[in-house]
């Protein structure tokens, strides 16, 4: 009688612990990474007797990680260095796609060997949309931790603030970072992108010593998420993630709510970390293809589709409650009204 | 009503804070002034030579540091203005040994591959009235043996008293800044414009 309703792949549905597991993989490394470079320049110096107990306890433990790939760790090591503001990866060199056009502002002139090195990024964002949001960034890992310690806190009893401000002031903040890194000649917008602070403050306390002079301003906006909005910062001000969306826009890949399947319980909604409206189809260019609210929706109703836009709104979910109220009205109007009167 | 009095109370709570502060603000203010230690802020190797360019081209992405064998390079923090995150190296705590690994790691056209003989850093200066072998207080010779240069760069003036002399073969790469001896370290580097014999400075 009626069509067999879609079923999304399995693994659709695991798809948000494989991010959990890329985000603390990405986040391992920008901690490993300063240790090895620790170690590097310990093998450099041929410096183990003269090290204290302590860092020889780290030259060891970075030595038995490390002999199993390599037997010139000074050299061979330096494959793998940066952070994702700009990286090396086996002499492939990756840069973010803000870091290509704060600079470009601020220096006024298109050095291309550098904004190359934005290409390959830029091209998996048409593609994917703002992934790099959800699935690579240091501080999203930070924040969706924050956003947990926020969730616990309130069912211990907390008032903590859920203010929504407008999402296009990010917007904003991108387009004064670039006009400022312009007039003042040096890449600002990169003292207010989270996940290039923690990757260069991860570098400076392992391996030089200290905080730098980002981590007062990162440390606020955890504060601002845990007390005024939940992941306030990516979803109102993040300047990166503003570039991110705008440039997909129009990603290839996108997740679409199935109508038939859908029962309207809006758990999609709620666990939403960018406030975005699954539930009503509203995805629009902010979505960071997380598959959350994939892995949360009870009757399977989410699937990923390529398509270039956004489903039209589809109505109310054939499983909830709304929709059966309206088929009713519409197969058994005279019944109910004799009923009635 | 409560939540009146409680705004209140935090207004007032922020008030005797900003209050508490004033005296250590005018003790501060008060305060003479000292000066600061004199540090050698150096750009690394094949760094563009103006410093508004370099600072303009350079993303703070730290990737020079995170390649530097002896750990020389580091980053201007908060004091650094409009600079920071950009990397620096001071001689005097830790000499750049001329490896050439930052500038082949650079995303950006801040560090650029320069030939070893081409790199700029500044040019070495020496007090000679407070150098040892200058003012006749002993035999050193500790810049001219680490020299990554050898004879382009230094070498020794009446040798049989090993007096060190810069010549304009040398790149500013700071080493014998870091092994010099002396307390108020009479070498240290310079704009290329100026001469390799200082003035008197302490």
């Amino acid at each position: 009688m009626s069509r067999q309703p879609y079923k999304p792949f399995f693994l659709w549905r695991h798809l948000n612990k494989l991010r959990w597991v890329t985000l603390t993989i990405v986040f391992a490394m920008l901690v490993l990474l300063p240790y090895l470079h620790v170690y590097q320049t310990y093998v450099a110096a041929h410096a183990y007797d003269l090290l204290p107990p302590s860092e020889q306890r780290l030259y060891d433990v970075m030595e038995a990680l490390t002999a199993p790939f390599t037997d010139d760790p000074a050299e061979d090591l330096d494959a793998l260095k940066g952070n994702t503001w700009s990286g090396t990866f086996w002499g492939l060199k990756l840069s973010d796609p803000l870091a290509a056009l704060g600079q470009a502002a601020a220096g006024r002139t298109l050095y291309w060997p550098f904004l190359l090195t934005a290409l390959i990024p830029i091209a998996f964002t048409v593609v994917f949309g703002r992934f790099f949001c959800g699935w690579l960034c240091p501080a999203t890992f930070l924040y969706e931790l924050n956003s947990n310690l926020a969730a616990w806190l309130r069912w211990a009893g907390l008032k903590l603030g859920h203010r929504r401000f407008d999402k296009r002031i990010k917007y904003v903040v991108l387009a004064i970072g670039v006009i400022l890194s312009a007039m003042s000649g040096s890449v600002l917008v990169a003292a207010v992108y989270p996940p290039a602070i923690i990757g260069r403050e991860i570098y400076y306390v392992i391996a030089l010593g200290g905080f730098g002079a980002g981590m007062v301003f990162f440390l606020g906006t955890l504060l601002f998420d845990l007390l005024v909005a939940r992941r306030g910062f990516c979803r109102y001000l993040c300047p990166g993630g503003a570039l991110y969306a705008l440039l997909g826009r129009y990603r290839l890949v996108r997740i679409r709510r199935i109508v038939e399947t859908c029962n309207d319980c809006a758990k999609c909604n709620a666990v939403c970390e960018f406030d975005l409206d699954p539930l009503r189809d509203g995805f629009g260019q902010e979505c960071n293809n997380c598959a959350a609210c994939i892995a949360i929706c009870p009757t399977d109703a989410m699937t990923f589709v390529i398509r270039p836009t956004d489903y039209p709104a589809q109505g109310p979910g054939h499983l909830g409650r709304q929709y059966r109220r309206a088929q009713e009205a519409v197969h058994a109007p005279e019944a109910e009204r004799g009923e009635a009167a | 009503m409560k939540r009146r009095v409680l705004l209140k109370n935090l207004i007032a709570g922020a008030a005797a804070l900003a209050a508490s502060a004033i005296p250590y603000g005018l003790l501060l203010l008060l305060a003479p002034r000292r000066a600061a230690a004199e540090r050698n802020y150096l750009r690394p190797p094949g760094a563009l030579k103006d410093d508004a360019t370099f600072v303009a081209a350079c993303i703070g992405c730290g990737l020079c540091g995170e390649v530097c064998p002896p750990r020389c390079i580091r980053f201007h923090a908060r004091d650094g203005g409009g600079k920071v995150n950009t990397p620096y190296i001071d001689p005097a705590e830790k000499a750049c040994i001329l490896c050439e690994k930052c500038m082949e790691v650079c995303p950006t056209e801040a560090l650029t591959v320069t030939p070893r003989d081409q790199i700029d850093m500044g040019l070495a200066q020496i007090d000679r009235t407070a150098c040892y072998p200058w003012v006749d207080r002993g035999v050193c010779g500790a810049c001219v043996s680490i020299c990554p240069l050898g004879e382009k760069a230094i070498g020794f003036e009446m040798w049989n008293q090993y007096r060190p002399f810069i010549k304009m073969g040398c790149v500013g790469c700071g080493l014998c800044v870091e092994v010099c001896p002396h307390p108020s370290k009479p070498i240290w580097i310079v704009d290329r414009t100026q001469e390799t014999v200082a003035q008197h400075r302490v």
